[in-house]
């Protein structure tokens, strides 16, 4: 009797399910599907020998797994724990996703200006501007992960805004993994179009609450035109029991804005990629997250900043909280390719270890090929500093609020960041509800 | 009051301390002076529950509680309380919220009423005034790019808003110009108090010209090895250590 590996029993899912999956009527994409799956056969799943999953191995737990692709459906009260968790939703455009499908039920999106959509992406597919961009931003040559989001995708989150645009109230998509007994995965597909002077803020919120293992595979595609501002902020509060591989790939115009904020906090394996080309010249992108993770989550973290033409800024701040077994990685590779003269690019990554098993990989990468630059990189890896934690016991507090205190002193720093009072609350209770459990 | 017998303590393999015998009764200020070396900041710690010594020998009680036994923190709630000679700079971590943190904590600890924000800010306040501090301090990271002088102003600042039974000043007076030790004693003066009681040590007479102790006690070899009143503290300022040490070694 023979067994299957992870990757036939997703080849031989597919034909099972291409059928269900959104788009029937649009040719361009079945054979965008079929194109990918076609990618991710020759790719194979990432092994720890390629150079970019190094210290991820998938076969360890991942790919043990052989999630199902049917889901049972399920509600559960989106808006009100959101609520309780800080957000005020009501100030927000939220789009929720149960599963990897769309729900209005629980979605509150309000009446928007001509110009401006916020949409579920299976609604949308016969949008010529969906059919322009999906796939040509987030490649999925050489990339499993993002071959078998192309080919498996659900749905997702699609904002476009038209020249001169700009959404005020945040789009908050929510994406709820709910399962019972059976493994379950989602692959989700978002796509943010900005045209010239477009402005919006976007969130990006994973969130499980599960019985039994599952996937989150995410890709989120970003094309940004001359002078327009993206805020995206994700959050990542998957259930223990919760795979989470996302990929957020963006292309930069002229003049652009582009700010990306992880806070990871959930999930047994995280693997975020985040990646931007600053295409033109006078393009700005800010790239900060924190991930705290604890006894046996493994979070890794892969930027890449691509400054392709002159005179772009690149600020980069990452930090990691990790305790008990806990093992991180940070990898933040810079290529200023020979044309970018004149770049600024920043990048600093900072952890703590809690523990003396718990394990940090930091490995920031600059390749620079422009002689006319300002760059910059630092990397530091401490533990709590036993000075400081006696200091505060000698004044009354216990060990244990001593050590939160300054676990937040390092960790809150990426909170005051965000500037937006719609978030700041929520992300200050993340932090502290994670220190709260630890 | 603390009472202090045979106390012997080590760092690793040195013996610092070897037996000191000391009694400080309700509102009384004891002054430790000795050459550098003879076990001063040692007592100290020991007495605060810092990490990284190891206790030998003797006994430790505050109004009856064995110190020794208690984690830092519970020596703080027991009313001890020690300024340090380098207070440790917390970035991150606000001025106020940390005070108020303390003051909560040890408040909670004895079956108090916590404070809330706008009666802490009072309080605090109220107690700014007499240290000449600014403010603005109360805003900034806890010691962080503080000045010399403002760091053991914090102190001081720390230990009038905590109240402590004990209060014990680790060279408070080093690095300190002539101004900021004067107003630094003033602060410590206008804490003292029948039931409360100190233990300065210092390695100058200057700092007792202004905070006056009721005996001087002299360190040397992890000993105490004279005691006097605080004309004590003039005469070794004008002899220096060499003969007392020197008369231990004959006796």
């Amino acid at each position: 009797m023979s067994t299957l590996t992870a990757q036939e029993h997703y080849l031989s899912s597919f034909s099972q399910l291409e059928a269900k999956l959104p788009g029937q009527d649009a040719a361009w994409l079945k054979s965008l599907r079929l194109q990918a799956l076609e990618q991710f056969k020759q790719a194979g799943f990432p092994t720890d020998k390629l150079e970019s999953w190094k210290y991820t191995n998938l076969s360890l737990n991942l790919l043990k797994e052989f999630f199902t692709f049917e889901v049972l459906a399920s509600t559960t009260v989106v808006a009100a724990q959101l609520k309780k968790n800080g957000f005020d939703t009501d100030k927000a455009h939220l789009v929720v996703f149960v599963n990897g499908k769309f729900s209005k039920e629980l979605s509150s999106l309000k009446p928007l200006e001509k110009g401006m959509t916020v949409q579920n992406l299976a609604s949308v597919l016969s949008n010529e501007t969906v059919k322009a961009f999906i796939g040509k931003i987030a490649l999925s040559q050489n990339k499993a992960f993002t071959a078998l989001n192309t080919a498996f995708f659900t749905d997702g989150l699609f904002v476009q805004l038209e020249a001169g645009k700009v959404l005020d109230a945040p789009v908050h998509a929510v994406y709820v993994s709910t399962n019972g007994s059976q493994t379950t995965q989602s692959h989700l597909r978002n796509l943010l179009v900005l045209a010239n002077d477009s402005k919006v803020n976007v969130i990006e919120h994973y969130w499980g609450e599960n019985v039994s293992a599952y996937l989150t595979n995410v890709v989120t595609e970003v094309a940004m035109a001359t002078g327009s501002t993206l805020d995206h902020l994700k959050i990542g509060q998957e259930d223990i029991k919760g795979y989470h591989i996302g990929s957020l790939i963006a292309q930069q115009e002229e003049g652009s804005y582009f700010a990306s904020r992880l806070f990871s906090v959930g999930g047994a394996l995280t693997r975020n990629d985040i990646e931007t080309t600053l295409g033109k010249k006078k393009a700005e992108c800010v790239l900060e997250g924190l991930y705290l993770a604890k006894e046996g989550q493994h979070v890794d973290t892969r930027t890449f900043i691509d400054h392709l033409s002159p005179n772009c800024n690149s600020t980069e701040v990452f930090k990691g909280v990790i305790d008990d077994q806990a093992v991180g990685v940070f990898d933040g590779r810079i290529l200023v390719r020979e044309n970018a003269q004149k770049t600024d690019a920043r990048q600093s990554n900072k952890n703590l270890l809690l523990t003396k098993e718990a394990k940090i990989y930091s490995k920031p990468q600059f390749q620079i090929y422009a002689d006319d630059v300002k760059c910059s990189h630092g990397s530091a890896t401490g533990q709590i500093d036993e000075e400081a934690l006696f200091y505060l016991q000698s004044r009354g507090i216990s060990r244990d609020e001593a050590k939160k205190v300054l676990v937040y002193a390092f960790a809150g720093e990426m909170v005051e960041k965000v500037e937006s009072g719609y978030l700041k609350p929520g992300l200050k209770k993340l932090v502290d509800s994670w220190m709260e459990v630890s | 009051m603390l009472i202090i017998k045979g106390l012997k303590a080590r760092v690793e393999d040195k013996q610092i301390l070897n037996g000191i015998d000391l009694t400080i009764n309700p509102g009384e200020v004891h002054a430790i002076m000795g050459p550098n070396g003879s076990g001063k900041s040692t007592l100290a710690h020991v007495l605060s529950g810092r990490p990284g010594y190891e206790i030998t020998g003797g006994e430790v009680t505050l109004d009856g509680k064995d110190l020794l036994s208690l984690s830092p923190e519970d020596r703080a709630r027991a009313g001890v309380f020690l300024a340090f000679q380098y207070p440790v700079e917390i970035p991150g971590v606000n001025n106020t919220y940390f005070l108020k943190a303390a003051l909560n904590a040890i408040r909670k600890s004895k079956g108090e009423e916590e404070l809330d924000a706008i009666d802490f800010l009072e309080l605090v306040k109220a107690k700014l005034k007499p240290l000449k501090m600014d403010e603005l301090m109360l805003q900034r990271a806890v010691n962080e790019g503080f000045s010399g002088g403002e760091k053991k102003k914090n102190e001081i600042l720390q230990m009038a808003v905590l109240e402590p039974k004990l209060g014990i000043l680790d060279e408070t007076d080093s690095g300190l110009d002539i101004d900021a030790l004067k107003v630094v004693a003033d602060g410590v003066n206008a804490l003292r108090g029948k039931n409360r009681s100190f233990l300065v040590v210092t390695h100058y007479q200057r700092l007792l010209d202004y905070i006056v102790p009721d005996q001087v006690h002299v360190l040397a070899g992890g000993k105490i090895i004279k005691t006097g009143g605080k004309e004590l503290a003039l005469e070794l300022e004008e002899k220096g250590y060499g003969w007392l040490t020197g008369e231990k070694v004959k006796a």
